[in-house]
């Protein structure tokens, strides 16, 4: 008897990599400075405690965006955040069974994409 | 037609609502307000963007007493995403053999949330030593 040879073909290649390293990202950068986040532009920078008071200072907020490095940090923080918030809600309401699946995933990668792309022109918009 | 008609196990409809489930909805949705928290964050990049009234706005809207408290629940949203992070650290990562022993889970996890607090810490010292030195 003839020996059997299965053909595999190659393996489909899947985005759901690229869209678990935008949320990995996302979930060990907020998980390491996170709270210290918060605690900085939520209760800090807001009532002047623990830093001057002209810190939260339009000119002084419009300089820190204008550096490269700032511009930098500001959409890593903003971009990953949202991709890491997208990831989990897709595959939550996906098990939840909210609706069908490309619906989900517009409602989150796709919100995602879109408000990095704005993040992104608002910064150079900004300029430098 | 098909012959095959597979058992599905009945399952309510609101099963993430209830344990043992809710403690997974729970940590999934503290990884919205991650989210939620960098929308907070381009509100005032666009505030910024639109020019100094504008800001002005965004600044009076962040310390009001309402703003305090959406930061108070996204701070303790944020603080079980750092814990559930790396509790599932080890779970996801390869494991970590130190002189011929597995290193605990426990360990992994507790390493890992001790380096999370230096980063928070200096974070927050770097800008205060800003502050106190301009």
């Amino acid at each position: 008897m003839r020996p059997t040879i299965l053909h595999h073909p190659a393996p489909k290649r899947s985005v759901a990599p690229v869209f678990w390293l935008l949320f990995g990202a996302g979930g060990m950068l907020s998980a390491l400075f996170g709270p210290a986040l918060i605690i900085l532009t939520g209760f800090m920078l807001p009532h002047g405690w623990g830093v001057p008071a002209n810190f939260s200072d339009f000119p002084h907020v419009l300089a820190f965006v204008r550096h490269p490095i700032g511009k930098l940090v500001v959409l890593a923080v903003i971009a990953l955040f949202f991709w890491h918030g997208a990831e989990r809600l897709f595959l939550t309401l996906k098990d939840m069974r909210a609706g069908p699946p490309l619906l989900l995933r517009l409602m989150t990668y796709g919100v995602a994409a879109l408000l990095t792309l704005v993040t992104i022109a608002l910064l150079l918009a900004i300029g430098f | 037609m098909s012959e095959r008609r597979p058992f599905h196990r009945p399952q309510p409809r609101h099963w993430w609502a209830h344990k043992p489930y809710l403690a997974y909805t729970v940590r999934e949705l503290s990884g919205v307000a991650v989210a939620v928290y960098g929308a907070i964050l381009l509100a005032g990049l666009i505030c910024l963007w639109r020019g100094p009234e504008a800001y002005a706005v965004y600044r009076r809207i962040l310390s009001s007493d309402a703003a305090f408290a959406v930061h108070l629940v996204l701070l303790a949203a944020m603080l079980w995403h750092v814990l559930t992070w790396f509790q599932i650290l080890p779970k996801t990562m390869p494991k970590l053999i130190l002189r011929g022993r597995p290193v605990p889970q426990r360990q992994v996890t507790a390493i890992a949330l001790l380096v999370a607090m230096v980063c928070s810490a200096a974070l927050l010292v770097v800008v205060v030593a800003i502050g106190v030195t301009s």
